[in-house]
């Protein structure tokens, strides 16, 4: 498998460490953000393949987070992750790919990730 | 024509004029007091026609021209004493009196003739007599009642003062003449004025009637949209009750409520209770079972089933309206006075104003209430949507932990069995577990707390121990709180294991948002007939606007989003559920310096014993300690 870069970016340090080793086992290249500010810091300066976004974030949230991207011209695919009701409404509200509600399983976000990143 | 007889023209029209416009009333209205009316004003009337008439005839100085215009005048004081009785009331012996002398001075007219000072001496002592009488009495009167009503005695009485002066004034200027044609003339103008006192008063035109009834009638409405307010139906019952009684000028009102269901109305029986009536009973019920207004001059002859009712609350004439809305019968309201002529005809008029108007209020009241309940259900529910949802979200984070680390467990144990275990992984794994255990609790507790009377299990204890008991147990965490309290007991009747979690509570709270970490402070005194527990912490402080609402579920302070949080945000909640279940509560200020001070009052179970503390409180009252702490 070719190597496909995918940023975290979630506000709480265990969901962002679980998800991570998730996503290390199936053997993607993984990078973490606390929000969305840090978020688009560690975008300028690696670009991340698929992003994988929690919205309720202090400092940036992910609607926040989601317009900025698309203004600097980054097109890779956004999947939302969330434990509000309102995931899929969320990923319509910012164009996202996919979405997956908390509390999601390890084949869940598997295959949302899968359905989004860029084959080859 | 001279200007003396000009005026004394002028005056003569009027008095007749007036004559007319009573006897009109009269007529229309046959009841005593106008007929009473009619007389006093015909008897005055009668006088200047029959003198004109003389002078017209050249018959002034005819034998009996003198005593039969006597016996015309002498009825004016036989008038008013009736009119006293109408109004007022006087004793049988009075009127009897009364009838006998105008008897006596008529027949003592015909000998004018040959003792003219004795007769005019007679005539002045007859109208100085009955004039002080009725000015006495309408005074009296006028103390007595109020709104139109008094506005009416005061008019009469002053008239009757006019009146004595005219007559005196009149003979006085007679024996004078022809110096004293000018007191004649001041004279008859007095009389005019008294006249037309005794008109305002005894038969009010309708537009005098509303101008005296404007302002009570006005206070009747002010007071009527306050009411709209007043929770407690019977209190506001008796505040309609009043301001329709003074509006008439009554004696008082009274206002019964449809049961709805029953066929009853539902009276304040005076005494700070509801009493229920059959729905025909009395005039008000009469009203209210033929919706329509019921006039009761005599309510003891109307209704002879209640009289002694009606004599026992003076309720000697009765007005009733029902109180409807399109077809919505309400209730009943009648107006009573313990005189018949209180009441003029455009009363009816007004009742059915006043029972529309309240009518109205009631109906708009209960509207109201049915909105508010609406509302209060409606935000109820949203806020336990809001609940289940905030519950939902903050229970999904470490359960996708919890969820995520069992199953990367399961799969790296699957790939190879002989891989060393993920510690790192399976401690996140059990930290996420507890967290969603005390989450999980911390709901529960809130959903128990949610009900009235959940709690509790009290004992009378001294606050004191259960600082002790939570300061031991914050420094197995090393955690040092400072704690300051009085050497004497504190003592309050608590569940122990709830207070003891509310201070935990404040301390974790004081922790997590007191960002030095310096340990917060506990303090614990007396103030008045409460225990006070104070957590003050030199943290960031609650913004102003906030601080009402951070008690709320599920509230966490705006600023409180940046720092790391781990809780439900029911902490608060819990506590002040608590304090209120202890009927207590719990409030914050800022800390002097920042941070801020979380306080709760409890009743204090019992007084200390020591004397310093009543001396310190000079303004308790009352024969011991004990006596002024529970006050």
């Amino acid at each position: 498998m070719p190597d496909v870069r995918v940023l975290i970016v979630d506000d709480e340090p265990d969901i962002r460490a679980t998800v991570s080793a998730m996503l290390e086992i199936e053997g993607y290249e993984v990078d973490e953000a606390a929000n969305g500010a840090d978020a688009l810091e560690a975008i300028e300066r690696h670009a991340p393949d698929v992003i994988l976004l929690d919205m309720r974030m202090p400092v940036l949230d992910g609607w926040g987070f989601a317009h900025e991207l698309r203004r600097r011209g980054h097109p890779m695919p956004i999947v939302v992750m969330t434990a509000a009701r309102d995931a899929a409404r969320w990923a319509g509200e910012i164009a996202a790919s996919a979405f997956v509600s908390k509390p999601f399983g390890y084949d869940d976000l598997i295959m949302a990730v899968e359905r989004v990143r860029p084959s080859g | 024509m001279s200007a003396i007889e000009l005026i004394s023209l002028v005056n003569q029209s009027l008095f007749i004029g007036l004559f007319v416009a009573v006897l009109r009333h009269a007529l229309r209205e046959r009841t005593r007091a106008t007929l009473d009316t009619a007389l006093l004003f015909g008897s005055v009337a009668a006088v200047v026609t029959v003198s004109r008439l003389a002078q017209l005839t050249g018959t002034s100085d005819a034998p009996l021209t003198t005593p039969f215009l006597l016996l015309l005048l002498n009825l004016a004081p036989f008038a008013m004493i009736r009119l006293v009785d109408d109004f007022s009331g006087t004793p049988r012996w009075v009127q009897i009196a009364g009838a006998v002398t105008y008897v006596g001075i008529a027949a003592l007219g015909f000998t004018f003739a040959v003792q003219p000072q004795l007769v005019e001496l007679a005539i002045i002592t007859w109208f100085v007599a009955v004039g002080g009488y009725a000015a006495f009495a309408f005074a009296r009167e006028s103390g007595r009642t109020r709104g139109i009503t008094r506005r009416r005695m005061r008019a009469v009485a002053s008239g009757a003062i006019l009146f004595i002066g005219a007559i005196v004034g009149i003979f006085v200027g007679a024996l004078l003449a022809p110096e004293g044609a000018f007191l004649g003339i001041v004279s008859q103008v007095a009389a005019l004025a008294a006249v037309l006192a005794f008109f305002l008063g005894f038969a009010p035109p309708s537009w005098i009637r509303r101008a005296w009834r404007e302002p009570d009638l006005r206070v009747f409405l002010e007071r009527s949209i306050h009411l709209m307010g007043v929770n407690d139906e019977r209190r506001l019952i008796i505040e309609l009750q009043q301001s329709a009684a003074a509006a008439f000028g009554a004696t008082g009102a009274s206002i019964g409520i449809s049961d709805g269901e029953r066929p009853v109305l539902r009276y304040d029986d005076g005494s700070g209770d509801w009493m229920e009536l059959p729905e025909d009973a009395f005039i008000a019920g009469r009203a209210f079972t033929q919706q329509r207004r019921v006039v009761a001059l005599n309510a003891a002859t109307t209704d002879p089933a209640n009289a002694d009712v009606y004599e026992h609350t003076g309720a000697h004439t009765v007005i009733a309206a029902p109180i409807t809305v399109d077809d919505r019968r309400i209730g009943a309201m009648a107006v009573y006075a313990d005189r018949a002529p209180i009441f003029v005809e455009d009363d009816l008029w007004l009742i059915e104003l006043l029972a529309d108007h309240t009518a109205v209020l009631l109906e708009a009241r209960d509207l109201a209430r049915h909105a508010s309940d609406l509302q209060a259900r409606e935000e109820a529910a949203r806020l336990k949507e809001e609940f289940l949802s905030a519950a939902a979200h903050d229970l999904r984070t470490p359960l996708t932990v919890v969820l995520g680390q069992a199953e990367l467990l399961e799969r790296r144990l699957a790939r190879n069995p002989a891989a060393p275990v993920d510690a790192v992984g399976v401690s996140r794994l059990a930290k996420e577990a507890r967290r969603l255990r005390d989450l999980v609790s911390e709901l529960l507790d809130a959903q128990r707390l949610e009900q009235p009377g959940a709690v509790m299990d009290r004992d009378v204890v001294d606050l004191r121990e259960v600082v002790d008991v939570v300061r031991k147990r914050q420094l197995e965490h090393d955690l040092a709180i400072q704690v300051e309290e009085p050497r004497t007991p504190v003592r309050s009747s608590i569940d122990r294991m709830r207070i003891a979690q509310v201070l935990d509570n404040l301390i974790e709270n004081a922790l997590k948002y007191g960002l030095n970490h310096v340990p917060p402070q506990v303090r614990l005194w007396e103030q008045g007939a409460e225990a006070r527990i104070s957590v003050i912490d030199h943290g960031v402080g609650i913004p102003e606007a906030e601080q009402d609402r951070i008690f709320d579920r599920f509230y966490r302070a705006s600023n409180a989003q940046s720092i790391t949080d781990t809780g439900m945000g029911l902490g608060l909640y819990i506590c002040r559920r608590i304090a209120e279940e202890h009927g207590g509560r719990i409030w914050i200020e800022p800390t002097a310096g920042g941070g801020s001070t979380f306080t709760m009052a409890l009743a204090r179970a019992e007084p200390p014993v020591e004397p310093d503390v009543v001396v310190a409180e000079p303004h308790w009252i009352g024969p011991t300690a004990e006596a002024a702490a529970d006050a």
